[in-house]
Order: structure tokens, then C-alpha cells, then sequence
């Protein structure tokens, strides 16, 4: 079993970041040394700075926000929550000053991040059962669900025990011991990362973690890097 | 369908993968935004009308042969084979849609889904499925900018006829041609369509308006464009871009057809001259006080359709609400406001198949019909032929009771002097 956590834990996170960030700047590469479109693609009437308004389009979302409030709602707790995720995750690599500005305690958010995030998900998937959700959907976009709601779900079970249930056998110490001995490449896994009770719980959260960044290139999940830019053509 | 045969056609779907095409085929997240966008849907509740699912049937197929998870895994989007089916697919998603990209304005992306639909209608043209009609008459406009001598003659006769009706409307100076044509170093070229209700109220305002113009030999409309091709597009473009070279004439101005003014406007690149809608122009000679209309003229009250490539795609949106400020006292506007407004359901080569596509046309623009029912208006106005020859479609099936019109007539109609 100790062998099977290590693969997980040590060379499949490797082999995920390197297709994860290989494939995007592949992609990206790709996608931006196409020829432009000959003529413009903008719709009318024009409202304001077209970057300006592309920012708000691809952040706010606002065609979402007057066509389906209720999905709107989700999409940007989602997406909040998503970033938060992500600076929550670089904590726990080490210290960054610049996200303390405002004061808090690592993990961010007190679990209630994960929390939202597993609601919104659900939420996602199960309005795609729904007509005409349904008959639109292709599995990519359940196998994306299912892979993030897990990955969110056995990570927020330690930050609930750690937040909620005063569990303490692995602490943010021991995670920044693990992650950083990744990143500077002499990985080490600390006893209790991969002995204790919840052990299982930060491998199936780290599996999962890695078939997503491993599929993200080769999804609709490219939305990331292209919605910007898309925005732009709509705006002129 | 054999391998030669598609291979062909792969080569003519990945010449339409440019950055944006791209863009717009790796990007959908099918969340179904766009589900209350497209016209047909509204009217027609059916999956296979909403923006996503159309795209989707041009998407499958570039998963299959141009996208690695296509190529990996191919059940994951549900990538499909280019087979004799798929083309019956692409040919229903085509020509149910109009191209009016209502849809863009929903989708929180952006997603440009008359574009996708030119993969599947050139796919066909390829495939020699397209609507056999259109490309005879892409084909008849492009011979005609070849030979241009063979028609000038019963073209030049033609118009003659046409200008006593023009002088009625307007009488001109002594010495003055009502409908000049040919003219060299005129200010404004006239690209209108063949038929005297596009050039004779237009010939009649120029003149009132004094303007410097002259009649281009060649119809605006672009067949190149509604069949999706885009050399035959260039073709059809180029005849009167060349014109208006030889002419050497400031600026172009596109009668009342989206599309020609949308493809004229947008894809005839840097040239000496600038192009125009006639809508435009009217504006323009408003405000300089060049033509005076007799509000009186209509006392009805009056409704305008913003056909989609002039207002939505093309962005003329104020200048024809400007000229009916001059008209009536009684202008109705329609609900949701231009950015929102309702395909007629004639777009994207639609109406150009006449009768073939009647039944589809009148079901598919109920949604259309309500919206112009709930103004109360009793003159329905619109500033491009397609657009034109639906709403009066619409208003004998659904005997809706308006008098369609195209603006330019109801302009033409109110002059003073």
C-alpha cells in the first residue's frame, strides 16, 4: 500500500504538472499562432473600452447573471471559491506575505471553501440531468464533475477535521514539509502524511487532483486561458 | 462516404480553423445559457434547435479528426465520424439556423455560432449538398462581374424605364439624369438590388438630397455568402470593389440587404472608399438638413425590425430610429430592445429558398410575430429585402394586419422640399 501512496503522492503529481503545464503552453501556442479571423466578430451596440468590457464579460459574467440568476449564483461562488482554492493551496506550499494583507488562517476559509465548492459542484451536475441540460451534455462534462466533486470533497474532509472535529495529527506543517520537498524536487513524505487515519483521504484528494490537471488540457476546462480572449472578439 | 471524400472535405474544414474558428470549437461548456436565445427554440421547443446543440454537431466532428482528446478517447465528447448521416446533420443545423447570432449575446463566452455553421455549410458545398439554388445564383453574379458587357446594354435600357417613375417621386434639375450610372469620379456608389423597388425610391432621395452619385451595374446581394463559400463570397464582393476603384468614388453605400452591407462592410478590407448603409446616409442627410419629411404623411403608428446584420452585426441601431424620428410622432418600439431583438426567421439564405422553406420559416418566427403583434403597430418597417419578404410572409400567414415597408419607401414617400 506504502508503495501505491508514494506513486500517487510523489511521481504522479509530477507527471500531472508536467502534462498539465506542457499541454496548456503547448496548446496555447498553437491556438495563438493561427491566423486571426480576416474581419471583425464584434456584435453591436458597443459598450465602452472592448478589453474593458471583455474583463467584465469573462469575470462577472453577466450574460449568465441576466439569463439564469440562479446558475449565476453558483457559477461565481464556484469560481470564487476556486481562487481562493488555489491561494489556500500556495499557503500551504509556504508563506506568502501578499495574501495576508487581509489576515487569516491557513488552510483559508475554515472549510467553508470546500463546502461551497462540493454544493456547487453537485449543483452543476445534477441540473445536467434535467432537460435540456441533459440532451446537451456529452460525458466529458460529468466526468469532469464527478472527478472535481471528488477531489473537492476527500480534500475539504481533512480541512473539516483539522476546522471542525480538532483533528491534528496532519498539520499545515507537515503539508508544507510534503509540497515543498515536491517542488524543490527532493521529494519526502512525512510519517504522518502517509500513516495517519486520514492518510487515505490526501491520496484519493491528490489522485483525483491528478487526473484532472492531467485531463485539463484536453477539456472544455482550456475556458480558463480562452474566455478572455473569446470575450474580446464579441466586444471588437 | 469513401476515404477520398473525406479526406477532401477534412481539408476544407481545417481551412476554416483560424484562431477564433478554433476558439469557438474548443471552448463550449454546454451550460445551456443559450438555450432561450435562438428564435427556432422559442418557437419550436426542440433540443436541436438550441445554439449549443447545433454547434455541437460541427464540434463532434472536429473532436474526431483535430482535437487530441478526440483522438485519445474518443467517448468522452462523443467525437463522430464525417459520414453521409453526419451531412444530413450539418445540413439540418445549417439551414435551421439564420445566422442572426442572437445566441452570441447569451453565452457567457461569446461563442459565435454562424460562424460554426459555415464549417457545416461549406462542408456541403463540398460534399455537392448544399442547396443547389444558392450556388446557381452565387454563380450567376459571379459570370455577370465576368462579363459585364453582355448585360450592360439590357441593364442601362432597364434603368431608363425605371426614371420617370423616379422623377414622379422627385422631380430633378433640368439637364439632370434621374438614375446616373457609370459615373466616374462620383461621391457615392449605389449598390442596390435587382428590382425597382430598391432603386427607385433610393434614386429619388439622392436626388432630393443632391447628392453626387451614381448606380453601381451590379446587384448587392451576396448568394457566395448565405451558401457559405467564402472564394465565391470574394467573387461576388470584388465586383464591386473593383467598380468603385474604376469610379473612384468616396464611399459605397449597401441598399436596404444585412448581409451585402454586413459582408461589404466588414470583409472588403483598407480601401480608398468607405462603405455605407443606405439607412446611414438617410440619417445623414437629416441631420445636414439635405431632405425635409412630412411627418403627417403617416399618421398610422409605426414599428422597426432591426434585421439582425444591419443592427446586431452591423451596428446601424440609432441612424434608422433617428430618420423615423422624422417620420412619425407614433414610433413604437419593439420589447426586448435591438440588442435582444427577434431574427425575422428569414436570414442565412432562408428566404432565398422560397417556397422550400415556407413551412419552416412561418413555424420557426412565432416568437417574431408576438413581439411585433404586442406594439399595436399597424406599419411594420424594416431596412433590408430579406427581412422584408419574411415579415410579409409572416403577416399573410398569421394575418397579422400590418402594412410591411421598407423604410427607404416610407422616406421616399414623405418627401418635401
Amino acid at each position: 500500500m506504502q508503495t501505491v501512496y508514494y506513486i500517487i503522492l510523489v511521481p504522479m503529481v509530477y507527471a500531472a504538472f508536467a502534462l498539465f503545464f506542457f499541454g496548456t503552453a503547448i496548446k496555447l501556442v498553437q491556438l495563438f499562432r493561427k491566423p486571426k479571423n480576416p474581419s471583425t466578430l464584434q456584435i453591436f451596440p458597443e459598450r465602452g473600452n472592448p478589453w474593458l468590457r471583455a474583463v467584465y464579460d469573462t469575470f462577472l459574467l453577466p450574460t449568465v447573471r441576466r439569463h439564469n440568476p440562479l446558475l449565476w449564483v453558483f457559477l461565481m461562488l464556484f469560481h470564487i471559491s476556486f481562487l481562493l482554492l488555489i491561494i489556500g493551496h500556495l499557503e500551504l506550499i509556504e508563506d506568502f506575505s501578499v495574501f495576508q494583507v487581509i489576515e487569516h488562517e491557513i488552510f483559508l476559509g475554515s472549510g467553508f471553501i470546500g463546502l461551497i465548492l462540493s454544493i456547487s459542484l453537485l449543483f452543476f451536475l445534477f441540473r445536467r440531468l434535467v432537460s435540456p441540460n441533459r440532451e446537451l451534455s456529452v460525458p466529458e462534462d460529468y466526468y469532469l464533475l464527478i472527478l472535481l466533486f471528488l477531489t473537492v470533497l476527500f480534500g475539504s474532509e481533512m480541512d473539516w477535521a483539522r476546522n471542525w472535529y480538532d483533528y491534528g495529527e496532519m498539520s499545515v506543517d507537515e503539508y508544507r514539509e510534503y509540497l515543498s520537498s515536491l517542488l524543490y524536487l527532493r521529494p519526502e513524505l512525512p510519517e504522518s502524511i502517509v500513516q495517519s487515519g486520514h492518510s487515505f483521504m490526501l491520496v484519493l484528494h491528490v489522485f483525483f487532483a491528478n487526473l484532472f490537471l492531467m485531463f485539463f488540457p484536453f477539456s472544455k476546462i482550456m475556458h480558463s486561458f480562452f474566455s478572455l480572449p473569446m470575450n474580446k472578439l464579441r466586444r471588437g | 462516404m469513401d476515404q477520398k471524400t473525406r479526406d477532401e472535405l477534412l481539408k476544407v474544414f481545417q481551412s476554416k480553423l483560424n484562431q477564433a474558428m478554433t476558439f469557438y470549437l474548443e471552448t463550449c461548456s454546454r451550460c445551456g445559457v443559450c438555450t432561450k436565445a435562438c428564435h427556432v427554440h422559442e418557437s419550436m421547443p426542440q433540443v436541436k434547435y438550441i445554439a449549443a446543440y447545433r454547434a455541437e454537431i460541427v464540434r463532434r466532428i472536429y473532436k474526431k479528426y483535430f482535437k487530441g482528446q478526440g483522438k485519445l478517447w474518443s467517448t468522452a465528447g462523443q467525437s463522430k465520424e464525417l459520414t453521409e448521416i453526419a451531412l444530413e446533420e450539418l445540413y439540418e443545423a445549417a439551414y435551421s439556423c439564420t445566422g442572426c447570432r442572437r445566441c452570441m449575446v447569451f453565452c457567457p463566452f461569446g461563442i459565435d455560432t454562424q460562424m460554426i455553421m459555415s464549417i457545416a455549410k461549406l462542408l456541403l458545398v463540398g460534399a455537392h449538398a448544399e442547396p443547389e439554388i444558392l450556388t446557381l445564383l452565387a454563380d450567376t453574379s459571379i459570370t455577370k462581374g465576368d462579363s459585364l458587357e453582355v448585360f450592360k446594354e439590357g441593364f442601362l435600357q432597364g434603368m431608363k424605364n425605371l426614371e420617370a417613375d423616379v422623377v414622379k417621386k422627385w422631380q430633378t434639375e433640368a439637364g439632370k439624369t434621374a438614375i446616373p450610372i457609370d459615373v466616374e469620379g462620383a461621391d457615392l456608389l449605389y449598390v442596390a438590388l435587382a428590382g425597382a423597388h430598391s432603386i427607385i425610391p433610393a434614386a429619388a432621395i439622392f436626388n432630393a438630397a443632391g447628392e453626387n452619385w451614381t448606380l453601381s451595374f451590379f446587384e448587392a446581394v451576396n448568394f457566395g455568402a448565405f451558401v457559405g463559400d467564402p472564394s465565391r463570397t470574394k467573387l461576388i464582393l470584388n465586383r464591386i470593389i473593383n467598380e468603385a476603384n474604376r469610379l473612384k468614388v468616396k464611399e459605397v453605400c449597401i441598399c436596404e440587404c444585412g448581409t451585402a452591407f454586413r459582408v461589404m462592410k466588414q470583409q472588403s478590407g483598407e480601401q480608398p472608399f468607405k462603405v455605407t448603409s443606405i439607412t446611414e446616409v438617410h440619417a445623414k442627410y437629416l441631420k445636414e438638413g439635405r431632405i425635409r419629411l412630412d411627418k403627417s404623411k403617416f399618421k398610422e403608428p409605426i414599428t422597426y425590425h432591426d434585421p439582425c446584420q444591419m443592427a446586431r452585426n452591423g451596428g446601424i441601431i440609432d441612424e434608422p430610429r433617428y430618420v423615423l424620428s422624422h417620420l412619425t410622432d407614433n414610433f413604437r418600439e419593439m420589447t426586448d430592445d435591438p440588442r435582444y431583438n427577434w431574427c425575422c426567421g428569414g436570414g442565412g439564405g432562408l428566404v432565398a429558398l422560397g417556397e422550400d422553406t415556407l413551412d419552416f420559416r412561418m413555424k420557426s418566427s412565432k416568437v417574431k410575430v408576438d413581439q411585433v403583434k404586442k406594439t399595436g403597430a399597424s406599419i411594420l418597417t424594416t431596412a433590408c429585402e430579406n427581412c422584408h419578404t419574411q415579415l410579409s410572409n409572416l403577416n399573410d400567414h398569421y394575418e397579422m394586419g400590418v402594412n410591411v415597408q421598407f423604410l427607404s419607401s416610407l422616406v421616399s414617400d414623405a418627401l418635401v422640399r
